[in-house]
């Protein structure tokens, strides 16, 4: 399976028609000159990926930057892994 | 060139059922946001919005009529009531009705008959449509249902323009009247947006606030949804005249622009110059307007780019004028907003009183104009204008004055 960073740079260098190797983890969105329609499409797209939920303006997360989209992405999807074992290890 | 008169009004949104209780919420500085209660929320991250609450279609409509109506014909008709009727005419009595233009924008229609028929073809694999489901969604059956229940048989069909319909519909409708190709028109903007799959859809955008709108101060999280109705009577000025007609306020111009930009952000030489071609079409110089009734959706990039071209256009002038965003009590009712946004207009101008932005914490530096926070201002006016911008960059904004 693709690490969260490497299917994350395939993402945003797709939703923002820019080359991948322009892209690391130390990028804001606004260094790579990402408007604001392709970061709504690059949250998206992340969402549909992992069916995960990324928060919207919460101060806990980091959504501005590469690293930051990396982190929340990892986390988001080990606290799912939980709650879905979680029922299964009461059982 | 021929003058128009606005000889009725109507609304219905959040804040009332008529214009009457509109203009009092807002006088009143009275925001109407809250918890949404019409529709199911578990599905929905941002659960409020500004909903007509205690409306009774069957109050309005018998229920043969009514399965021909979604929730926006609804709104738009009852709304042209209230304006017709307060304009004392009978489109019914000898050509008048000829002589009748309709023109009613809505960004979306009937999008209640939508959802719910897309509802039961999906969700209950029903695979029978109801046989009306395209006369209620057309986007111009609130236009069409107008011109049947008053008999208006001038040029008659809706605009479209996102969050400016209803300004562009009125543009055109004075344009007609002032021309001459007709004496009357019926004209305003209708929505009924507040659906379950609307609702997700503008969260996807990552606009809408959780919290309340809060328009051109700090804490400002987006806009909110609102919905509802607004249609007038506009009327050739002199025709309203020797009648004897109560005329609200003169319709003075309206300047129309494109950002030819970016799809959702707002421009500010764009909205310069829908402001500036507003100024020039109604004959007002700056100094000339004392109120400006702001788009103001409460979105980080919409506030600021509404605040530097009013100071563009306005020049020194900017910092005597007062501009408020009445949608931080009647929410965005897109293709309305201009509509219900001109009830605000009218009754700063008869009443010189400056309804208030509701919900304004802390001034943002990046908007620095005189936004009338939270309380109504008593100020006599002149000439007010108002804004609409659109997504996709498409910008309508339209000037009353006193009636002289």
């Amino acid at each position: 399976m693709r690490s969260v960073q490497e299917t994350i740079f395939t993402i945003i260098s797709k939703e923002a028609g820019i080359d991948p190797g322009k892209i690391s983890l130390n990028s804001t969105l606004k260094d790579l000159e990402i408007q604001s329609l392709d970061a709504v499409q690059i949250i998206f797209e992340i969402e549909d990926h992992y069916k995960i939920t990324m928060p919207d303006r919460d101060p806990n997360f980091d959504t501005e930057s590469v690293r930051g989209l990396v982190e929340a992405v990892e986390r988001l999807v080990s606290e799912k892994q939980t709650a879905t074992a979680a029922p299964s290890a009461q059982g | 060139m021929r003058r128009v008169a606005i000889t009725g009004m109507g609304a219905i949104c959040a804040l009332g059922h008529d214009a009457a209780a509109t203009w009092t919420a807002m006088r009143e500085g009275r925001s109407a946001i809250g918890p949404i209660r019409n529709i199911p929320t578990d599905l929905l991250n941002v659960k409020i919005a500004a909903e007509v609450h205690g409306f009774d279609p069957l109050a309005h409509f018998d229920s043969k009529r009514l399965v021909l109506l979604d929730r926006v014909s609804q709104f738009a008709l009852i709304a042209a009531r209230e304006a017709v009727a307060q304009s004392g005419l009978d489109f019914r009595a000898g050509a008048r009705g000829e002589r009748t233009a309709c023109i009613i924008g809505t960004g979306i229609g009937g999008e209640n008959t939508h959802n719910e028929q897309a509802r039961r073809f999906y969700e209950d694999k029903n695979p029978r449509v109801h046989p009306l489901t395209i006369v209620r969604l057309m986007a111009n059956a609130p236009a069409c249902q107008i011109t049947m229940e008053h008999g208006l048989t001038g040029p008659s069909f809706a605009v479209v323009s996102a969050c400016a319909s209803a300004n562009h519909a009125m543009a055109q409708a004075f344009e007609m009247v002032r021309s001459g190709k007709v004496d009357f028109a019926l004209t305003g903007g209708a929505e009924a947006c507040i659906t379950v799959t609307t609702v997700k859809a503008w969260e996807a955008v990552r606009v809408t606030a959780d919290d309340t709108c809060r328009p051109f101060c700090k804490q400002r999280r987006g806009m909110v949804l609102g919905e509802g109705a607004g249609v007038f009577v506009f009327e050739e000025f002199e025709h309203a005249r020797a009648r004897g007609a109560t005329v609200l306020a003169e319709f003075a111009g309206a300047g129309m622009s494109a950002d030819a930009g970016d799809i959702v952000l707002p421009s500010e030489t764009g909205a310069a110059r829908a402001l500036s071609a507003a100024l020039a079409d109604a004959g007002l110089d700056a100094n000339d307007v004392d109120y400006v009734n702001a788009h103001g959706t409460g979105t980080p990039a919409n506030d600021p780019t509404e605040s530097r071209a009013i100071r563009r256009v306005f020049g020194a002038h900017a910092d005597a004028l007062c501009v408020s965003s009445t949608k931080s009590m009647h929410g965005h009712a897109l293709g309305a907003a201009g509509a219900i946004e001109l009830i605000a207009a009218i009754g700063a101008l008869r009443e010189g009183i400056i309804p208030p932005t509701a919900n304004f914490i802390d001034a943002d530096p990046e908007c620095d104009l005189d936004y009338v926070p939270n309380v109504a201002r008593e100020k006599s006016v002149r000439a007010v204008l108002s804004n609409s911008f659109a997504f996709g960059g498409l910008n309508a904004v339209v000037a009353i004055s006193r009636a002289t």
